[in-house]
């Protein structure tokens, strides 16, 4: 049985050091290091310690960004290896052991700050409002928080620890897309995810999202629902809280727009910082197309209801199965668009655009609807995704999943999102209209610097039963309206009972004995990961494995048009092979290795592809 | 964007290097434009300013145990440091052409070139401080000019020789020639030099011939030792320096063939400087680089004015050799940075003879090196507390041959009151009965023995003349002899070797039995060659790989992939296959026994990131590699063999296998080997 990584070594420690300095507090000579230390880890470091770190690495940290004219990104020591961020005054470094690898110490150290900011807004403001002790608590949480049940898989790849989807009935996991789907018809409600136990069971936000929604689960969860900070509404007997969190720009447009987008390129094989990289949804509904008030107040809306229901599936198959791009393109000239890294630049992203826009007309997806606005097109595509749909969907699915648009008033927001989005072609097609429409792909990075620092608050609503939570991210004034949260409290509660008394029976899967081999297979879409790692017996075979799943995965990270590898010693082989959207690792255990070093096509390591092929297609890891 | 220097640890600028690019960087950084005609020291200035930071703060982080490796940046700007005792090297690149590996490779070759250059005086950082740095202006100039020429000439062969890019030296094949010329170097050259009554006290020990880079014979007189692959792989880092081939140029079009002149070509060849010429850059002269180019003084008179000023690098008389310090293995073990005279001949363009000698007195350098080890132990048992009188035992065999060392000194006529003096104080506090003896308080004392120890060396090794005040060199008229007699030797070989030694193997011989075979590379750690097609992508000549881009880019495949080995092998795998993009790359390390036979495999000891590089020329792992390996078995001599191929994609797997298979024992049979 496939055991999840937290179940491993739950004490280790990935981070030796973190601290968040803060330069403009040591302005002058004579001020001490010590009043720019906003927060040290481990805290019982000696301070004369903690000054010599921060004021060192600080000061050689703008060194050098000096001379670069560009932030510092890392700092290695011979036993420590500092990720590094740089923005405004402040100055983050987090320090890991040197045999973590480089890409993953700086994923963490940004999902640190992604998490801070997400709970507390822009950093500047969050010290101007509170005390620092106050905010060394949250970081403090935090910190454990990513640390927490952490394997040292989970040092190389970030992942969301979901329910063990092996042991439990697919029928449930619809139901709890179910809810989520149904929560999302009130206007106020972006998107949710529900978590059992600490796990996600469905969500409806990238990985990165819920990743950071599942902070604040588990801090309800282990305070035991005692009433903290965050608000609790007495009229729903103590089960529901909610607090402000603050989305990027991106994560907002993610959120409102069509979850169609670009979701391959955001396989975490690019080293770059991008926060909103990965941007695909482990449910994917149809209730992931953007929903605007006007819809749900026009449930009878002259459109269909099936006619956007097939594109976006469509266009799901582009995303979750983008192997013949790649294959294709993996030789002497990448494609730029299933290889080029995410960019920031706008440029770039503006050209990417129009040429997704242009693939997307030619192959019918979803751009159709609102291409060119021509009523026959409009038709003819209506008849075509409707025909069959309707019989199909139409019971299952909800409204929301309508794109009503072009004649719809819309949301402020939304229409404002669009006119800043609409810089490249996109704006193009629409340009005879009076109306803009709003259903448009926003570009998948904006590349205004200020626009994707700007935080926006809204509200994270909880409702939990049991060891079941449904988080819900909501508009700041979901939690004003009675109506609203009456609504989508009582159409999901007893869906959630239910679901958790479903839950509750599941037992975990026990951990199995070392068995003949050892792999892990690493979901870049979903963040997932799925390993047979048994942390707890300690087999010989799991430090050999870990090692060299570290040094592959670094290689594949830095080497795009790296396929697969075999790497061996004397006594161990390891087999890696990644696609865009997964990295599988692969180790045959027990029996020494045949052949030495030589040249043998004997050699028992060579042979591994095949068995990992055979060997894992039980695990649901089809290498094929 | 790239730049290296070497600092000490009170943030003085002992040597630097950039690029063009890197040097226009920081000057807009600095702003305020420099003083016309005095861009170098301002430069020096400014340089040195926005590095100190990172200098003084690696000494501070270093006094709490543990030190900065490595930086990036958000645009992938990259540094390395390194401390070689009390020097620290920082390598920066920021035009993405070099690696974290690449830079920390290039500060482990610096390190080594000037070793070379200034043997054990780099033992002392106060002696070595002062010859990089001299008080004078110009002196100082020339020597960095000349370590920075240096270190253009060995990054180009880096990236552009596959004999520099794994590290070992490659051969020219072609058996009959090779054997009669080792036999000529053997029969006429040597013997008629070390012979002849002008060869002022010296005796060949070594004598090759290069074409190119490649070694096309090598002879090493019956009381040589080996001449490791390390010194060798530096000595051709210079001797490119000094006749540098232009292997960016072009095949030899037949017009060139013709002129068989030694003043023919002028994009690689560069005219000895005349007699009066003192400008000794003349016979250094760097094609690359975009160091300007400054007028000096006469270099004498500085030498006479300061006595501790830095060497004579580059001799302003071309007869007069370069001063190596290479590692001699004898019976009673290693003995590394011992003196010697390295004369280096332009035959033609592109074929190079170069002799190394040892002279008179080069025993001193032994001796220097036996009481060094000694100091340094006594100093490091010190330290972790352990004096004691019985420990100081070993010191009382020390004392009595260190007694007569001195005497053997003063009646050489080399200058040793200063040694004698703190020898005596040494003695006094060491060994008398109511001093201090051996405990802590004698650490200072060893470090000045250490350093004066340093001092005689320098004296003896690095000044300018012999403790005698006789040119130590074989007379300007031998040397002209010597280059004639191998010249005519090879007259009538000169135009083949040339092109021969960009053909040296071609992959159009391997093709009919390894289909889909692109390239590959197989090397003999154990005696340091290697073997590979050569690789010639410019735009003239068409390879197997085609011309332009498609070779282009498999060069740098290639190159990646021998970074790529070199990790995991430093991570304990001896065994690697890639797909990666259209192909498929394997490598392989083994070792066997002298027969051939295949020895198992073993565990190799992983290293951390910021080890030294692997590889042969700075720090040399295989060495140590074979040592580690031959532990279990003892009295047989084991060889270590690396073999890395790249495959069209669409071979299969099993195929590729079977190819390097019989690759490997193919290039190995002894009646084939072209190396053995």
């Amino acid at each position: 049985a496939s055991v999840m990584a937290e179940l491993l070594q739950p004490d280790s420690r990935m981070c030796n050091y973190f601290f968040l300095y803060d330069g403009s507090k040591v302005r002058g000579e004579a001020d001490p290091t010590r009043d720019g230390i906003c927060y040290f880890y481990p805290e019982e470091t000696p301070l004369d310690k903690q000054e010599l770190l921060c004021g060192q690495l600080a000061g050689v940290g703008r060194c050098v960004s000096e001379l670069s004219s560009s932030p510092t990104r890392t700092l290695r020591l011979r036993r420590n290896k500092f990720a590094i961020r740089m923005k405004d005054d402040f100055f983050w470094a987090l320090g890991c052991s040197v045999d973590v690898p480089t890409v993953s110490v700086s994923e963490f150290l940004d999902q640190l700050i992604d998490l801070f900011c997400f709970y507390n807004g822009p950093v500047r403001r969050s010290y101007q409002l509170n005390s620092q002790e106050t905010l060394a608590a949250r970081w403090a949480r935090y910190l454990s928080h990513l640390q927490s049940g952490s394997s040292e898989l989970s040092h190389i790849f970030s992942c969301l620890r979901t329910i063990d989807s092996t042991n439990v009935d697919p029928l449930l996991l619809l139901k709890a897309a179910l809810i989520l789907q149904a929560c999302q018809r009130c206007p106020l409600v972006l998107a949710g995810c529900i978590l059992f136990r600490g796990r996600v069971v469905s969500t409806q936000m990238s990985p990165g999202l819920t990743m950071k929604v599942m902070v604040h689960e588990s801090e309800t969860y282990t305070k035991a629902q005692r009433p903290n900070g965050t608000s609790a509404s007495s009229s729903f007997s103590g089960t529901v809280s909610s607090t402000t969190v603050f989305l990027t720009t991106p994560e907002l447009q993610d959120l409102q727009s069509a979850p169609v987008d670009k979701g391959f390129r955001c396989c975490p094989t690019t080293p770059q910082r991008d926060g909103p990289s990965k941007k695909t949804r482990l449910s994917r509904t149809l209730s992931d197309t953007p929903s605007t008030e006007s819809q749900v107040s026009n449930p009878s809306s002259s459109q269909p209801p099936q006619k956007a229901s097939l594109s976006p599936r469509l266009s799901d198959l582009d995303v979750f199965s983008p192997a013949p791009t790649h294959s294709a393109a993996n030789s002497l000239n990448p494609s730029p668009q299933s290889l080029r890294p995410s960019l920031s630049n706008g440029e770039h992203s503006v050209e990417d655009e129009m040429e997704e826009s242009r693939s997307r007309k030619s192959t019918g997806g979803r751009s159709q609807i609102h291409s060119e606005g021509d009523g026959s097109v409009f038709e003819e595509d209506s008849h075509l995704n409707g025909g069959e749909g309707e019989g199909a969907f139409g019971g299952v699915f909800d409204f929301q999943a309508v794109e009503s648009g072009n004649e719809q008033p819309h949301d402020d927001k939304v229409v404002e999102e669009d006119s800043s989005v609409s810089c490249g072609s996109v704006s193009g097609h629409s340009a005879g209209k009076s109306d803009p429409p709003p259903l448009l792909p926003p570009p998948h990075r904006l590349s205004d610097a200020s626009e994707e620092n700007a935080l926006i608050p809204m509200t994270l609503y909880m409702h939990r039963v049991k060891g079941l939570v449904l988080a819900l991210l909501v508009e700041p004034h979901f939690m004003s309206d009675a109506t609203s949260m009456e609504e989508v409290y009582h159409s999901s509660l007893a869906s959630l009972n239910g679901l958790e008394a479903h839950l509750r029976t599941i037992s975990p899967g026990a951990p199995g004995g070392p068995g003949p081999y050892t792999f892990a297979h690493f979901d870049c879409v979903q963040s997932t990961l799925t390993t047979n790692l048994s942390g707890r017996s300690g087999g010989a075979w799991d430090q050999p494995f870990v090692r060299a799943t570290s040094l592959l995965h670094s290689h594949f990270c830095n080497t795009e048009t790296l396929q697969e590898a075999i790497i061996r010693s004397a006594s161990t082989a390891v087999y890696g092979t990644r696609s865009v959207a997964q990295e599988t690792y692969f180790q045959q255990n027990g029996g020494s290795l045949r052949n030495s070093g030589i040249p043998n096509h004997q050699d028992s390591a060579f042979s591994l592809p095949s068995k990992a092929r055979h060997r894992l297609l039980k695990h649901g890891v089809n290498l094929l | 964007m790239k730049c290296l220097l070497i600092a000490s640890e009170s943030a003085e600028m002992l040597f630097y290097w950039t690029d063009l690019e890197f040097q226009q960087n920081i000057q807009e950084q600095y702003g305020a434009s420099q003083e016309e005609g005095h861009g170098f020291p301002a430069f020096e200035d400014s340089i040195s300013t926005l590095f100190a930071p990172i200098i003084i703060s690696f000494s501070t982080m270093l006094t709490e145990g543990d030190s900065y490796t490595s930086f990036t940046t958000e645009n992938n700007h990259i540094y390395v440091l390194h401390q070689f005792d009390e020097c620290l090297y920082i390598a920066v690149n920021g035009d993405g052409e070099e690696k974290e590996e690449d830079l920390r490779r290039k500060i482990y070759v610096m390190n080594k070139m000037i070793e070379v250059l200034f043997g054990m005086v780099t033992l002392s950082g106060n002696l070595l401080r002062k010859e990089l740095r001299a008080r004078d202006t110009e002196q100082r100039l020339r020597l960095w000019k000349h370590l920075q020429s240096l270190l253009e000439t060995y990054s180009h062969l880096r990236e552009n020789d596959q004999s520099f890019l794994v590290e070992a030296v490659e051969r020219l094949i072609h058996p009959t020639l090779c054997e009669q010329c080792i036999e000529f170097l053997e029969r006429r050259l040597v013997q008629q030099i070390n012979s002849s009554a002008e060869r002022g006290g010296e005796e060949v020990l070594h004598a090759f011939i290069l074409v190119h880079t490649k070694l096309l014979a090598f002879y090493s007189s019956r009381n040589a030792s080996t001449l490791s692959a390390s010194d060798l792989l530096a000595l051709i880092i210079m001797a490119q320096n000094m006749y540098p081939s232009n292997l960016d140029v072009d095949d030899p079009s037949p017009e060139d063939i013709d002129s068989t002149s030694g003043s023919g070509h002028e994009s690689f060849y560069t005219p000895e400087p005349s007699p009066t010429d003192k400008d000794s850059s003349g016979s250094e002269k760097p094609v690359r680089g975009s160091t300007p180019v400054f007028e000096f003084v006469d270099p004498d008179i500085q030498m006479a004015e300061d006595s501790l000023s830095a060497l004579e690098v580059c001799p302003p008389d071309p007869a007069t050799p370069h001063r190596v310090f290479l590692e001699v293995s004898q019976k009673d073990g290693l003995y590394p940075m011992m003196p010697h005279s390295m004369y280096c001949f332009s035959l033609w363009p592109g074929i190079t003879l170069v002799l190394l000698t040892k002279f008179p007195h080069s025993g001193v350098a032994m001796s220097v090196y036996t009481f060094l080890e000694a100091f340094a132990k006594l100093e490091k048992r010190l330290n972790e507390g352990q004096g004691g009188s019985t420990r100081g035992q070993p010191m009382h065999e020390v004392r009595s041959k260190l007694d007569k060392f001195l005497k053997t000194l003063a009646l050489n006529g080399i200058q040793s009151s200063q040694l004698q003096n703190v020898w005596t104080e040494f003695k006094n506090r060491a060994f008398s009965r109511g001093g201090p003896g051996f405990s802590r308080d004698l650490i200072p004392w060893c470090k000045n023995m250490k350093t004066q120890l340093c001092g005689i060396y320098r004296q003896c090794f690095l000044s300018d003349s012999g403790p005698d005040d006789t040119p130590r060199r074989l007379s300007p008229g031998l040397q002209e002899r010597a280059q004639t007699m191998v010249q005519e030797k090879l007259m009538d070989w000169k135009d083949f070797l040339l092109v021969k030694s960009k053909r040296n193997i071609t992959m159009v011989s391997y093709l009919e039995d390894f289909p889909g075979l692109i390239h590959f590379i197989c090397v003999d750690r154990s005696s340091g060659q290697m073997i590979a097609p050569s690789l010639s992508i410019t735009e003239r000549t068409t390879s197997e790989l085609g011309k332009g881009p498609v070779a282009q880019y498999i060069k740098n495949k290639m190159w990646s992939l021998v970074s790529t080995t070199r990790h995991y092998l430093q991570k304990g795998y001896s065994t690697l296959t890639l797909r990666d993009g259209d192909f498929y790359f394997c490598y392989f390390l083994w070792f066997e026994n002298e027969t051939g036979f295949k020895l198992e495999a073993k565990d190799i000891p992983t290293m951390p990131d910021d080890s030294a590089p692997i590889g042969m020329l700075a720090r040399d792992y295989y060495r140590k590699l074979l040592r580690y390996y031959s532990k279990n078995h003892p009295g047989e001599p084991v060889k270590c063999y690396e073999l890395l191929t790249v495959h069209l994609g669409v071979i299969p797997t099993e195929i590729i296998l079977q190819h390097c298979r019989q690759l490997a024992s193919k290039l190995w049979e002894p009646s084939r080997n072209p190396l053995l």
